[in-house]
């Protein structure tokens, strides 16, 4: 029986500083935008959830130095819940965000059923942490430390978790792939940009699939932020730069990882909308992520 | 304020609100700090008392020093301190959410605590540190908390202060 999807929408942008004094980022806007391009016609997934849009704060909340922090924990237990009962309908979860904090409630809602594996497809770190960066001179964005969290690195109020407790993903479980920066390599399996394009997607996808079965992860959530994609074929994005992927290596990459039939679910994170005022890259997206997930309809759910 | 305190615990969380309840009663403390600037160790005795409040929702406790064996015939000085800790547990966030009052030095500070294995944990970000206050070593007549900050993001841990509690009832 082929596994059936269930679509998550995650209006969020907590993660996120404002781009511009007294503005809201946009990413909240993409569950809706994308849905609106056909994403739901195309997936036609069983069951679609829509998350409410919690509020931004612009000041810091009390005794963190995360932007939206205390908020940000409450929907991570919120997209875990969601994501947890989707994945015991034995349902391939879809989330939309939103921005890559989302990774937080979906590794959340996946662990709740046992160990599970990290793809991180993003073409940064996400790795800040208070030990690498001053937190005292400004708020952190989680959308740039959710890679660190995830393993445990920072703040008690987005490190500890019901039932998992802390780490949410061991650093051996991970694997970064898209990194453009310089600067200091975290301690994971990684695939950088520059390492893609000298390799190519099927060789790549063959290292990451041989690494997989070398930790014997057999559920594996994938995190999927389009800023992975090369700035020239995707500029709506809060960080785009280059190099990067294309949306064809992006969709055969992603097929590749999900026609494992160890892949659990996905998140989409980063596209925002208000940098799209013509509204042309949702369309792509769209294909993009209807072609990558084409193995669901055809593969067994790996046990 | 005959509403402020609660017997016992609310039903809605008994088990969460068992974490800090534990401690209802009243402890005679030995406060020890150390100073940051390495000079030697200060020692001070003190009383923490701790008790269920708002229909058993929340823990309260005051902190005190000194303790009664050293308090001054005149009384409490006025930067002797005898604050008000408020521990209640969110639901939505799955923490206890905590904030202290000083009436010495006019502090005030938020945290959030976990149980985390057999200890408590409360944390706050101060500016680029993070600071820990741990409830360890819990058992009925005794219990150790301890007082930490790490300015390497969690990797190290600096202890500012230390508490030996013995239960007095």
């Amino acid at each position: 029986m082929a596994a059936t999807v269930e679509l998550i929408a995650a209006p969020w942008n907590l993660g996120l500083r404002p781009p511009a004094p007294g503005r809201e980022p946009g990413t909240w806007r993409a569950p809706q935008a994308l849905l609106s391009a056909g994403l739901e016609a195309r997936l036609r997934p069983d069951r679609v959830v829509e998350l409410d849009r919690p509020p931004y704060a612009f000041d810091a909340q009390p005794a963190t130095r995360i932007r939206n922090g205390v908020t940000l924990r409450e929907q991570t237990l919120r997209l875990g819940e969601a994501v947890q009962a989707a994945l015991a309908a034995s349902r391939f979860a879809v989330v939309l965000g939103g921005d890559c904090s989302i990774v937080l409630g979906c590794l959340l809602g996946a662990r709740r059923d046992g160990r599970c594996g990290l793809v991180h497809l993003d073409g940064h770190s996400d790795f800040r942490h208070p030990g690498n960066y001053d937190a005292g001179s400004s708020l952190g964005s989680a959308a740039g430390m959710d890679l660190a969290l995830a393993t445990g690195r920072g703040e008690l109020l987005l490190t500890h978790w019901p039932t998992v407790g802390r780490p949410l993903v061991a650093d051996e479980d991970v694997i970064q792939i898209g990194d453009r920066e310089d600067g200091e390599a975290p301690p994971l399996t990684r695939f950088t940009a520059q390492e893609i394009q000298q390799l190519g997607v099927a060789d790549l996808g063959e290292r990451v699939i041989s690494r997989l079965e070398q930790r014997g992860l057999d559920r594996v959530w994938l995190h999927l932020d389009l800023d992975v994609l090369d700035e020239h074929v995707l500029p709506a994005v809060d960080s785009p730069g280059r190099p990067g992927l294309d949306f064809p290596q992006l969709a055969e990459l992603v097929a590749t990882l999900v026609g494992t039939g160890r892949v659990v679910g996905l998140d989409l994170a980063i596209y925002d909308p208000e940098r799209d005022p013509d509204g042309v890259y949702a369309a792509p997206i769209v294909d993009c992520l209807a072609a990558a997930l084409t193995p669901l309809a055809t593969v067994e759910a790996h046990a | 304020m005959k509403t402020l305190l609660a017997d016992g615990p609310s039903a809605l969380y008994a088990t969460e609100m068992e974490q800090f309840g534990r401690l209802a009663g009243h402890w005679a403390t030995t406060i020890t700090y150390y100073p940051a600037d390495g000079s030697p160790a200060r020692r001070v005795s003190g009383e923490w008392e701790f008790g269920y409040a708002l229909e058993g929702r929340a823990v309260l406790d005051v902190w005190q020093w000194p303790g009664r064996e050293e308090l001054p015939v005149t009384g409490r000085s006025p930067d002797q301190e005898c604050g008000l800790c408020v521990r209640i547990w969110d639901p939505r966030l799955h923490l206890w959410r905590f904030t202290f009052h000083g009436t010495a030095h006019g502090d005030q500070v938020h945290m959030y605590a976990r149980q985390i294995d057999d200890e408590i944990v409360m944390e706050r970000a101060a500016g680029g540190d993070l600071v820990r206050w741990t409830f360890a070593d819990i058992t009925a007549g005794t219990f150790h908390w301890r007082n930490e900050r790490s300015t390497d993001g969690g990797r190290t841990w600096r202890l500012d202060q230390e508490v030996d509690a013995r239960r007095l009832r």
